[in-house]
Formats: structure tokens, C-alpha cells, sequence
């Protein structure tokens, strides 16, 4: 591993940013009573990426006055596209503006281009301009800057919550004032990836094997996104939620973002429970968005606990 | 936080429930699986062979899956059918083809690959055609799933009295289904079961998915009775009583998708002889995976491997 970033880097991710500054966000918003109480309203919002490319994202905003702590789920790898992340209390809608955009491939944001998962990782992978993550991670930018025009945003606090989208998103937009992040995919990925049979990595690890001459290619399309590069400019606050010490993302690892990113940083080792460690994570997101002495909102299940 | 170990589901089995699945079966029956099959050489490895499977399922919806096979077997496999969780993609599940079985892993309609012909998105799968019990989801959902059998009896490296099924969450629900409808099943693990005891369920938690049906109620009060009606027909707990093959059942007790007592009231509901409960208190949705994943490959061994 070099000691420095690629060739081109900064580059690189000008261009996106250009590339985004050139389509206007071109929003259209319409409520969804289905999922609207007497104390939350939501929205789904069409919003124009690179490309140009529609994107769908929902947006659940409190009653009353605001602005209002945010949330902001950040694109995961994944074809389904949620309101709020499966298993987190509903209640936290009530407390918090949340923001969840599907970048394009996901469902929601599947036409023209609906992704196959696994695949969507080694779209266009030997080249990065051609490498579908471009718009992705363009797709994630974009959904922030729609986000940072709601009045009812309160922009001293901002969370990314995800996986390495939300490092990237922090990296790239300094509006984001803190991160919980699970690194899944984009720290050193050819190094890891051939280590493992188990996806995502392995989507890597497989598309290497069968295109074994594409190695140096995939290196330098991969280097633009890998997080090492990137730590440096992320300056909020961050919770890096890493796997257990047997797992790849150990703390160990992960303890190469921990040097770099400019915020305060918070390594949590999974204890192989997702009670334990989400809890953890809604502990965190409280009392740096909230305040040391506010209660989290956890599901029924948890609420004995917190 | 306690949990009772009795909790008894409000869910009560329609007097005809067997006449409304037999009818199902009958539609499906007339239809041709016609499967097809199609090496992978991306997902392929020096280990495991991958393939792309389709084949048709009730309303001439075709099913997408993944198929696993060691490499260089010899013999007749015993075999595994994964059954896919409610929000996450269905897997590749190699990792059972390393452990020397046939594994199908199945994506029922309105999952990725299987949603061509029909997709009610998420939110909305749960919920969708929910007032009748001939439109709901999980009619066709289900049947999906139980086809996968049909596809390992057809397969020649398969030994057609030794197949498993496995899953978690929704993966978990499906996998009471199939063994209650298909005596093929040889033995299922079962991890923190979703689609058990509904109504009880979205009392018990207020968290995505279940809380599509607060939602939907929410909005659509009056059709509660329509609601609770179609139910049971697709409640887990409703199927318990036709499993009669080894079970286990695992749960974690601070489960936050899936409360963990309508996990004891399907088990208790489970007619096997052989059936037993795992609950692991510190543990969520995970269900204690970590330390139960060797249970759970013990569990398969002995019941699928005889002969080996």
C-alpha cells in the first residue's frame, strides 16, 4: 500500500463535483399519508444526480417547530430502499428529521438502471470514470445537498449514518457534523477482498478471479473510492462500527481511518450482538445530537436497557 | 426486560385453512415448473459451482434462485434450501455447498431477480392485496419458496429424502411453511421466525417491517377485520401443527424486528416430537447467530448426513 493518494485524486472528485453543480437538484416533493401520523409527515422527493439520473429519496419531517436534529441515510448497498433502517423505533421520527435517498440501481431509483445485487459493486469496475459508483457516490453528495435546502434542517447537527458512503459523503461536504459508519467495501478493498469468500468483499474477490488481466485496472478504478485517501478530510465527529476482532474491518484496520479522519473518532468492536451494538450506536447519536443526559429512542425490546 | 415464555398468540387457524391451501396447491400443481439452469462462472469458485435457476411458480410468475453445488462431488448430496430474510437480498450460499450440500437459495416474488412480473416495493410487500387472502403477497410468496423442493426432487446429484431448510427472520417464516407443507423436509432450522402471530406482533413492537401493518390500519381502520381475517391463513403459527419433522427454533430475547415471544408461541405450537428451543438473551435480530451457527450445523449433520 502507497503512503499516498492516487494520481488524479483531487481531479477525480472535482469533476464530480462539477458534474453535480451542472444539473440543477430539480426537486418534486409529495406527501405519503400512509406513512405520516399526527406527528410526523412523509415525504417522497424526486431529485436529479449526475447523469442526469432521477432519484427517489424519503423524507420524514416532525410536526411542530423545528429545525430539527437530522438524520441522513446515506445509500447502502443494497436493492431495498427503507423509510428508516429495519428495527429502529419508529418513535425516532418523532425526535429526529430523517432523510433516506436511493442512489441509482436501488429500488425506487431503478429506472433505467435497476441493479443486480450482487453486481452493482463490479458495474463498470476497470474503469472509474465508466464504474457505477461514480454515481453513486455522486448520488450520496447529491442527496445532502438537497437536504442542506430544507429550512427545517438544523445544520449544527447532521448525522451520516451507513456504511462507506457516509465516510465518503463527510469527506466530500463538510455540512455533515458527525458519522456512524460500518466500513464495509471501500477501505483497501483489492487487499481485503481477496482474503474473503463472504460479500460484499467477495464481489470483488470473484470478479478478480475471473478477470484476473483487469487486476491493475480495478486497483486504480478502486483507489479513487478507497477511504484511506479520504479520511483526512473528514472533520465531524464519527463512530466507525467495526466487526468483531476475527472479522476483516477489526478494529485493528480500522485504526488506519482512526489516524487519518481530522474529527474526534470512536471505535466500537462489534460484540456480535446487534442489541448490543446498535444500542451502542443510538447511545452515541443521542448524546452527541441531543444532549449527554437525553434518553434514546430504542425499540420495545431495548428500552429496559437504555 | 421479561419475556414470557407462554405468550400465547391471538391468532386463531380458519376452519378451512386446509381447503384454502389445497386449492393454492391445485393452481400451482397445473403449472409446469419448466426450470432452467445456468452455470455462473463470476460466483463460481475452485470449491463450489453457482448457477442461475429459474422456474415458474403460481401465476406463471418465474422464480429466480441461486444454486450451489460442491465441486467434484460424488454420490448422492444431501441437500439445503435457504429461504431469504424480508429486506435483505437473497444470498449465494456457498458457504453450505463447502459444507458438502446442495443448496438452493430462493428468491421469491418482488425480491431482486424475481420482480419482473411483480413488485409491491418495500414498504408495501407486507401489506399488499392484504384484505383478501386470494390477493395477499404471501399466497404467491409462499408457494415460491415450497417450489424449491420441486426443483431439488428434479435435480439427479440430489438425494431427494435428505433435503433441509433454513433461514431467519422472514427466511425463519418460510422456513415453518415449507416444512409444514412439504413432508420432503427432512429437518429445518428456524431463526427468529417472522410472519408469526401478526397481530400480535405490531403491539409487541413499533419497528419496520411489521409496522407496515400499523400503517395500513392506521390509514385503513376499517378494514382491520378484513385484515385479521386474511392473516390467518399466513400466520406461522396457523402452519405449526403440520411440522413434523426435527425443528429448532432460535430466538434472541432483545430481538427488535421480531418480538421474541411470538417466537416461543410458534414453537410451542410445533407438532414434532423432536423440537427444540435456543433463546439467547443479549442477542437482537441476530438471534445469537455467532454461537448458534455451530448448533445449527451440528443440528443438519446428524439429520441430513446419515450414510455419508
Amino acid at each position: 500500500m502507497t503512503s499516498q493518494s492516487p494520481v488524479g485524486f483531487e481531479e477525480f472528485w472535482n469533476d464530480i463535483d462539477k458534474d453535480l453543480a451542472s444539473y440543477p437538484i430539480a426537486p418534486e416533493i409529495e406527501h405519503i399519508p400512509m406513512r405520516s401520523t399526527e406527528a410526523v409527515d412523509l415525504y417522497g422527493v424526486r431529485l436529479t444526480s449526475v447523469g442526469p439520473y432521477r432519484l427517489f429519496a424519503y423524507l420524514s419531517i416532525p410536526k411542530g417547530p423545528g429545525p430539527f436534529p437530522t438524520i441522513y441515510y446515506v445509500p447502502k448497498n443494497g436493492s431495498v430502499h427503507e423509510v428508516i433502517p429495519q428495527g429502529t423505533a419508529t418513535g425516532i421520527r418523532e425526535r429526529y428529521l430523517t432523510f433516506s435517498i436511493a442512489s441509482r440501481g436501488m429500488r425506487n431509483s431503478d429506472r433505467p438502471y435497476a441493479a443486480m445485487f450482487p453486481g452493482q459493486l463490479t458495474d463498470g469496475l476497470e474503469d472509474a470514470n465508466s464504474y457505477v459508483y461514480r454515481g453513486i457516490a455522486s448520488d450520496a453528495l447529491r442527496g445532502l445537498e438537497y437536504l442542506i435546502t430544507r429550512p427545517e434542517v438544523d445544520k449544527s447537527r447532521i448525522v451520516a449514518w451507513g456504511n462507506d458512503n457516509a465516510l465518503l459523503a463527510a469527506a466530500r461536504r463538510n455540512e455533515i457534523t458527525h458519522v456512524v459508519s460500518t466500513p464495509a467495501y471501500l477501505l483497501d478493498t483489492v487487499e481485503h477482498a481477496v482474503t474473503t469468500s463472504s460479500y460484499p468483499l467477495a464481489e470483488f474477490s470473484d470478479y478478480l478471479r475471473l478477470y484476473s488481466e483487469r487486476t491493475n485496472e480495478v486497483k486504480a478504478t478502486l483507489s479513487m473510492y478507497n477511504l484511506r485517501w479520504h479520511a483526512s478530510s473528514i472533520n465531524a465527529e464519527t463512530l466507525l462500527r467495526a466487526e468483531h476482532a476475527g472479522g476483516i474491518y477489526n478494529p485493528n484496520v480500522l485504526g488506519e481511518l482512526e489516524k487519518r479522519i481530522s474529527g474526534n473518532v470512536t471505535i466500537h468492536e462489534s460484540e456480535q450482538s446487534s442489541f448490543k451494538d446498535g444500542l451502542f450506536a443510538e447511545k452515541w447519536l443521542t448524546q452527541k445530537l441531543i444532549g449527554p443526559n437525553a434518553v434514546p429512542i430504542v425499540p420495545e425490546h431495548w428500552q429496559s436497557y437504555v | 426486560m421479561v419475556v414470557d415464555r407462554n405468550y400465547r398468540c391471538s391468532v386463531t387457524k380458519p376452519d378451512d385453512f386446509d381447503d384454502f391451501w389445497d386449492g393454492v396447491l391445485d393452481d400451482v400443481n397445473s403449472i409446469d415448473l419448466d426450470p432452467s439452469m445456468e452455470i455462473d462462472p463470476l460466483r463460481s469458485n475452485d470449491e463450489v459451482d453457482v448457477y442461475q435457476v429459474f422456474y415458474n411458480s403460481l401465476d406463471h410468475v418465474r422464480i429466480s434462485a441461486w444454486y450451489s453445488v460442491p465441486k467434484n462431488a460424488t454420490g448422492k448430496l444431501p441437500a439445503m434450501i435457504q429461504l431469504p430474510g424480508y429486506q435483505s437480498d437473497p444470498p449465494i450460499a456457498r458457504e453450505w455447498a463447502v459444507k458438502g450440500y446442495a443448496c438452493i437459495s430462493v428468491n421469491p416474488r418482488g425480491k431482486v431477480r424475481s420482480r419482473s412480473q411483480f413488485d409491491p416495493g418495500y414498504p408495501g410487500l407486507l401489506t399488499y392485496g392484504i384484505v383478501d387472502r386470494n390477493s395477499y403477497t404471501y399466497r404467491g410468496f409462499y408457494v415460491d419458496a415450497w417450489r424449491a423442493v420441486d426443483f431439488l426432487l428434479g435435480r439427479t446429484e440430489v438425494d431427494g429424502t435428505r433435503i433441509g431448510a433454513v433461514g431467519g427472520s422472514q427466511g425463519g417464516g418460510l422456513a415453518i411453511t415449507i416444512a409444514a407443507m412439504r413432508k420432503e423436509i427432512t429437518a429445518a432450522s428456524i431463526s427468529a421466525p417472522y410472519l408469526c402471530g401478526y397481530m400480535d406482533a405490531i403491539e409487541l413492537t413499533h419497528a419496520y417491517p411489521f409496522h407496515e401493518i400499523n400503517d395500513y390500519l392506521h390509514t385503513y381502520p376499517e378494514r382491520r377485520a378484513d385484515v385479521e381475517r386474511t392473516i390467518a391463513y399466513f400466520d406461522g403459527i396457523s402452519f405449526a401443527d403440520k411440522i413434523t419433522c426435527p425443528v429448532i427454533v432460535n430466538v434472541g430475547l432483545q430481538d427488535n424486528v421480531v418480538p421474541p415471544e411470538t417466537g416461543y408461541a410458534v414453537f410451542n405450537a410445533i407438532s414434532s416430537e423432536n423440537k427444540k428451543f435456543y433463546e439467547y438473551d443479549g442477542h437482537g435480530h441476530d438471534a445469537g447467530k455467532y454461537i448458534h451457527g455451530a448448533i445449527v450445523d451440528e443440528f443438519f449433520a446428524t439429520h441430513l448426513k446419515r450414510g455419508n
